[in-house]
C-alpha cells in the first residue's frame, strides 16, 4: 500500500486526495485501500490490467459506487454515494460506457452537462462552457440535432467528453477514453485531452493500455488486484500524444 | 350533421379522460421507467374525497378540494418514500420491471380497500365546478364537466410537452428515464425527480377526478378501469410523451364514439380494442416508441 504526505507530488494544491479507498461488490473485493493524490493542473493516469479495479476507483471517487475510505475534493471530504455533491463541486466523470442519453439529441446531451451549475436551458446554450466544449469537437456541430444513440462510437465518446466539459469541471475523470475507438480517432481524442490539460484542467485518466496515457500524464498510479502498487512519474513526457 | 357533432363531443369527452390518465402515466414512465397503475385510484380519491367533505360534511368546496389534493400529495410522497425507496433505491429494481410493476398494482389495491371503507360502495361524484344543465350549441349537447376535462387535458398535455422540450429541467426529467446512471453522472438527482413527478401526477389525476366525476360518477373501484384506459392511450405515445398522449387519448375517444355511433352501439368498445390491437400489431411505429440505443 502506498501512503502520501499532505502536499501533492507536484507541489501544487491538492485537487483530489484518495486514501484507503475500498470498493466491494457483495463478497468480491474490487478495490482495497487504494490511495493517491492529484494536484491541480496535473494529469494523472491510473493504469493496470483489465479487471483490476481501475473503473471501480473512478466510479467510487465520482460517488457512483459504495466505498469505504476517504475522498477529498479540494480539501473537502466527499460523502460516499453522492455524485451530485461531486459534480456540483467540480468533479466530472466521463465513464467507460459513456452513459449518454441515446434518444436525446447531441445538443441536449451536452447541455445536460450544464445541469451541474444552471437550471436554465437558455443560460446553458449560451454558456462559454458549452461553446468551449463544441470548439474542442467541431465534428459534432453538424450533428447537434441528431439523436446521440445514432452516432458512431468515436462521436459518442466526443459527446461524453463534451458533456463532461460543459459541467465546468475542475477535475475531469475519464475512464478508458479510447475503448473501442479507431486509432486515428483515439489519437485525435488524446490531442484534445492534451489541450485541455494545457489549459490548466486537472485530468485523471483511467487506462488499460497505458502507452498514450503515460505520454500525457505527470504521474502514474499503478493498480493491481485492486491495490495501488506504485505511484511514479512517467518515463518521459516529451511529446503531445495527439500530435 | 348534428349527430356527427354530438359524436365528436362525446368522443372528445371520453378521449379527454383517457388523455389525462395517459399524461400521468407517460410523464412518470418518462422519469422512472415504471407504469403507475394506481393513477386512476388517485382520480377516484379526488372525486369521492371532495364529495365526502363537501357534500356529506358540508365543507366549503374550495377548502375540500385543497384538503383532498394535499392528502393525495402526501399519500404519493409517502408511497415513494417508503415503498419505492425500498423497492427501487435499495436494489430491488435489478429484479426487473415486473417486480416494480406489482408494487404500483399493490398500491392500487390498497387504495381501493381503504376507499371502500371510507367512501362506501355507492356511486358518487364531486360537486360540479361548473354547475348547470348541458350547454346547447345549435343542437349540440355539451357537458360542462366535459369542457373542463377536455380543457384540463389539453392544457396539461401542452404544458408538459413544452416543459420537456424547452426547459433544462424537462430534459433532465427525460434523462432520468433514458439513463438513470447517466443522469446521476451529470448531477441530476433522479430519485428526487421520481418522487416529485409521482406526487405531481397523483395530484393531476386527483384534479381530473374532481373535474370529471360529474360525467360518469365514481365508486371505490373505478380507478383500475380508468388506469387501464390510460395505459392504452399512453402506449400510443410510446409511454413517454405527454403531449402525444393527449392526442392519442382524444383520438381513441373519437374512434370509440364513431364506432359506437356508426357501426354498432353494443360492440363499440369491443371494436375499438380490436382496431387498436390491429394497429399495434401492424403499425407499431404509430406508438412512437423510442428507438433502441445502439
Amino acid at each position: 500500500m502506498v501512503r502520501f504526505p499532505e502536499a501533492s507530488p507536484a507541489g501544487g494544491a491538492v485537487a483530489l486526495a484518495v486514501s484507503d479507498l475500498s470498493v466491494t461488490y457483495g463478497d468480491f473485493v474490487a478495490v482495497e485501500r487504494a490511495s493517491f493524490q492529484v494536484a491541480e493542473g496535473e494529469c494523472v493516469a491510473i493504469v493496470g490490467p483489465n479487471g483490476n479495479g481501475k473503473s471501480s476507483i473512478a466510479m467510487a471517487v465520482a460517488g457512483l459506487a459504495d466505498r469505504r475510505g476517504v475522498v477529498r475534493l479540494f480539501g473537502q471530504v466527499a460523502p460516499a454515494r453522492d455524485p451530485m455533491w461531486m459534480v456540483s463541486r467540480g468533479l466530472a466523470l466521463v465513464p467507460e460506457r459513456r452513459q449518454l442519453f441515446p434518444n436525446l439529441s447531441v445538443l441536449d446531451n451536452i447541455a445536460l452537462g450544464c445541469y451541474a451549475w444552471t437550471r436554465s436551458l437558455r443560460t446553458a446554450l449560451r454558456s462559454e462552457a458549452l461553446s468551449e466544449a463544441l470548439e474542442f469537437f467541431p465534428q459534432l456541430r453538424p450533428r447537434l440535432r441528431q439523436k446521440a444513440g445514432t452516432l458512431s462510437g468515436g462521436e459518442q465518446q466526443m459527446v461524453a467528453l463534451a458533456r463532461g466539459m460543459a459541467s465546468r469541471p475542475r477535475v475531469l475523470v475519464i475512464d478508458e477514453p479510447c475503448l473501442g475507438l479507431a486509432e486515428a480517432v483515439a489519437r485525435r481524442l488524446y490531442g484534445v485531452l492534451a489541450a485541455m490539460n494545457r489549459q490548466g484542467r486537472t485530468i485523471v485518466l483511467v487506462e488499460e493500455n497505458p502507452v498514450r496515457a503515460l505520454e500525457l500524464s505527470h504521474q502514474v498510479v499503478r493498480v493491481q488486484n485492486g491495490v495501488t502498487v506504485g505511484v511514479e512519474a512517467p518515463p518521459r513526457r516529451d511529446r503531445d500524444p495527439g500530435a | 350533421m348534428t349527430e356527427f357533432g354530438n359524436l365528436v363531443l362525446s368522443g372528445l369527452t371520453s378521449g379527454a379522460i383517457y388523455a389525462v390518465l395517459a399524461v400521468c402515466l407517460a410523464l412518470w414512465f418518462r422519469v422512472a421507467n415504471m407504469l403507475n397503475l394506481a393513477a386512476g385510484d388517485f382520480a377516484m380519491i379526488g372525486a369521492l374525497g371532495v364529495d365526502l367533505l363537501a357534500r356529506v360534511h358540508g365543507w366549503n368546496l374550495a377548502l375540500a378540494i385543497l384538503a383532498v389534493l394535499v392528502v393525495i400529495a402526501l399519500v404519493g410522497f409517502a408511497y415513494d418514500f417508503v415503498v419505492l425507496r425500498i423497492a427501487v433505491d435499495w436494489g430491488r429494481a435489478q429484479e426487473g420491471i415486473v417486480a416494480i410493476f406489482f408494487f404500483t398494482f399493490a398500491l392500487s389495491f390498497v387504495l381501493e380497500g381503504i376507499a371502500q371503507q371510507v367512501f362506501g360502495t355507492v356511486v358518487h361524484a364531486a360537486p360540479a365546478l361548473w354547475p348547470g344543465n348541458a350547454l346547447d350549441l345549435h343542437g349540440l349537447h355539451v357537458q360542462r364537466a366535459g369542457v373542463l376535462v377536455i380543457g384540463f387535458a389539453v392544457v396539461v398535455g401542452i404544458g408538459l410537452a413544452l416543459c420537456l422540450r424547452f426547459t433544462l429541467v424537462g430534459k433532465a426529467m427525460a434523462a432520468c428515464g433514458e439513463n438513470p446512471i447517466g443522469a446521476r453522472i451529470v448531477g441530476i438527482d433522479n430519485r428526487r425527480f421520481r418522487r416529485a413527478i409521482f406526487v405531481l401526477t397523483a395530484v393531476l389525476a386527483g384534479v381530473f377526478g374532481i373535474l370529471g366525476s360529474p360525467i360518469t360518477g365514481f365508486v371505490y373501484n373505478s380507478g383500475a378501469g380508468l388506469g387501464l384506459s390510460g395505459v392504452v392511450a399512453a402506449a400510443f405515445a410510446g409511454f413517454t410523451r405527454p403531449g402525444r398522449a393527449v392526442v392519442a387519448g382524444l383520438s381513441i375517444g373519437l374512434l370509440e364514439s364513431f364506432l359506437s355511433g356508426y357501426v354498432n352501439t353494443a360492440y363499440g368498445e369491443t371494436l375499438l380494442y380490436g382496431v387498436l390491437a390491429a394497429v399495434m400489431l401492424f403499425r407499431p411505429q404509430l406508438m412512437g416508441l423510442p428507438e433502441v440505443a445502439q
